[in-house]
């Protein structure tokens, strides 16, 4: 895919862990972002909220590349991303990712899945991987669970084992695609327990979800993304209770409603 | 449901059809007894064990009779009182419901007797007719078993080749397609330098033209264009014809024959099995730092295998029937088998009837083995999820 810009720009000054410069995507005739920019801190906690087609799964794809942008800048603690010939896999192993389909590893039992990239990537010991692994699962509730095929598990513990699995290989922030978009209600709770444990002990995160309790309680900051780009964003409080923008206003009292 | 009650269910529905009083019992066992009357008029074969019993064939053949009267009584019953039937009628009290089906068992006991009579032994007096005769007798079957008994020799190594290539030649070509697919869905990645995506891009484009060519043209035709064609590159050493048919045999150019074919059709299969992944688990491989090549082989490779078992397995059954086109280099199968034997006894038909039987058995026992097989491997995945009767799959998506 060409990109229209990949010369090695120098790494912008700054104490960030992500930072996004005039980001853009189209799919085909359909422009998904347009000149998007966000940093995140070390230690915070965004959530990312809008519409369905605002934008905001793709901007959370860009961060580790699962897209490829068109145009612009994702800058990951000095590497930018988007240029040419980068080590992508070696930036992704400290980018963790939960997905909304869960995507666990189909022919593996929940360890298998939790080992294989630690093994795999970071060259771990089978046993140091699994010693980890079950820490990691025992965290989330689900070390008895260890040896059962990902078909057997409910949806909340499959996304569970997902969260258990991305953390295995220490990453420095977690990306959220609706963690708990495709949960029966009565189980988004235990998801959400997980990550707001995650965000207690202060690892980095992007959760892009419709949990507006989440978002308010939870985040260091609120992005509201309208039409492909960042209508309006601050802290939560301010967010919810006194809106600028009045798409915003108009979205999250549809939501409130509810 | 799980698998043991799934593979008892068409046996138990078939001894519950048996043990039942039903309704059906005078119509279905009307056809059988049909059946062996019509048995039972045909001439009688040399090694006839009724033949000696007459008075008891007489008295079968009757019984047989008696049954398609009683059938015709309840028929004319039935049409008599349409409405009414199940309550008036005698035939549908429940002791002569019993009694019914138990004569349903004689009527299909006698029909068993007269077919073991009259087929049965049929075939083995023809048989016995085929081993003895010193020139092939005109009858169809016994001119069949005639040149089937005389010619085993032949038949045999001809069933030997055809089987050694079909086996050999798909397992060859499974690790091969392997190896093509592998080629054929590389994409380029982003970490690649450029003489990687040179590769890359060189490797897809072989696998595809490959399969675009071979499975295009006749695989008659690529047996020629192989056997003959490195005949005349062995031709350019100094070797003489016979240390050349020694080296490059029929045997041997049939072989690298089915194995190239096969390659390309089960890369096909293969790339229609990986296909069917779902895209989440490359990309949830991919979010954890895999590369390209490490999220197919590790996650991808093996759930696509699994799914086109099936397409695979089909693959030997094809093997078996098409490896017949390679007689036309002259490797020694079972079709050519089948002409030699037929241009021996001047009996062509009756060769291609031998043949046929032989070949129908083989594919039989092929697809049961197989189906066997993929069973085999699918109990596996049902036993992981059998502790759940829910649809588990569905929220995967």
């Amino acid at each position: 895919m060409a990109m229209n810009d990949n010369t090695a720009v120098t790494a912008p000054a700054g104490d960030y862990m992500v930072r996004i410069e005039g980001l853009r995507k189209s799919f085909g005739d359909l422009e998904v972002l347009r000149d998007v920019n966000l940093e995140v801190a070390p230690g915070e906690v965004v959530t990312i909220i809008g519409a369905s087609g605002s934008g905001k799964s793709t901007l959370l794809r860009c961060i580790n590349l699962l897209e490829t942008p068109d145009a612009g800048h994702v800058w990951f603690q000095g590497s930018d991303l988007t240029a040419d010939h980068v080590d992508v896999n070696s930036l992704r192993e400290d980018i963790g990712m939960v997905f909304q389909g869960f995507n666990l590893f189909n022919n593996m039992d929940v360890l298998a899945n939790c080992t294989l990239a630690p093994v795999t990537r970071k060259k771990m010991s089978k046993g140091e991987a699994e010693t980890v692994a079950l820490e990691h699962l025992r965290s989330v509730g689900l070390a008895d669970f260890a040896h059962a095929a990902p078909s057997t598990l409910s949806g909340g513990q499959k996304q569970r084992v997902a969260i258990a699995r991305a953390l295995c290989m220490r990453p420095k922030i977690m990306l959220f695609d609706e963690p708990t978009s495709a949960l029966d209600p009565q189980i988004v709770g235990e998801v959400l327990e997980v990550m707001r444990g995650l965000a207690s002990d202060g690892m980095t995160m992007v959760v892009v979800t419709h949990e507006m309790e989440f978002a308010r309680t939870v985040s260091d900051r609120v992005v509201f993304m309208d039409k492909g780009v960042i209508a309006e964003q601050g802290d939560p409080e301010q967010i919810f209770t006194a809106p600028h923008h009045a798409r915003t206003r108009e979205f999250l009292s549809r939501y409130l409603k509810e | 449901m799980t698998t043991a009650s799934a593979g008892a269910r068409p046996l138990g529905r078939l001894a519950s059809f048996v043990l039942d009083d039903h309704r059906y019992v005078l119509l279905g066992t009307s056809v059988i007894a049909a059946m062996g009357m019509s048995l039972s008029s045909q001439p009688r074969p040399a090694l006839s064990f009724l033949a000696g019993a007459y008075a008891l064939e007489v008295v079968l053949y009757y019984l047989l009779v008696a049954w398609l009267v009683l059938a015709a009584v309840a028929l004319a019953f039935k049409l008599a009182r349409w409405k009414t039937y199940a309550q008036v009628s005698p035939f549908t009290q429940p002791t002569v419901a019993r009694a019914l089906r138990y004569g349903s068992y004689a009527v299909c006991g006698i029909t068993a007797v007269l077919a073991l009579d009259r087929l049965g032994m049929g075939i083995a007096s023809a048989w016995q007719v085929a081993v003895t005769a010193e020139t092939r007798p005109a009858s169809t079957l016994e001119s069949m078993l005639y040149m089937l008994y005389n010619s085993r020799a032949i038949f045999f190594s001809g069933f030997k080749t055809t089987v050694a290539l079909a086996v050999f030649g798909t397992v060859i070509a499974f690790f091969l397609a392997l190896l093509l697919v592998f080629l054929r869905i590389q994409v380029i990645d982003r970490s690649d330098n450029d003489f990687v995506r040179f590769w890359k891009v060189v490797g897809s484009g072989f696998a595809r033209l490959y399969s675009t060519v071979v499975r295009g043209t006749p695989m008659m035709v690529q047996a020629m264009i192989i056997f003959f064609g490195v005949f005349a590159l062995f031709k350019m050493t100094d070797l003489t014809t016979t240390q050349i048919n020694a080296i490059w045999s029929t045997f041997t150019a049939g072989l690298v024959t089915i194995v190239l074919n096969s390659t390309a059709y089960m890369m096909e299969v293969l790339r229609g099995g990986i296909e069917s992944v779902d895209t989440g688990q490359t990309e949830a491989a991919r979010s954890l730092g895999l590369s390209q090549w490490e999220a197919m082989r590790k996650v991808v490779f093996p759930q696509g295998v699994k799914f086109a078992i099936p397409g695979l397995s089909n693959e030997l059954v094809i093997n078996i029937k098409d490896s017949s086109v390679l007689s036309v280099i002259g490797t020694f199968d079972l079709m050519f088998a089948t002409t030699t034997v037929g241009g021996i006894y001047y009996a062509k038909f009756e060769a291609a009837l031998v043949t046929s039987v032989i070949y129908l058995c083989l594919t039989m026992i092929a697809s049961w083995l197989l189906g066997r097989l993929a069973n085999r491997l699918n109990v596996k995945s049902v036993k992981l999820g059998s502790t759940s009767d829910q649809p588990v799959n569905v929220e995967e998506h």
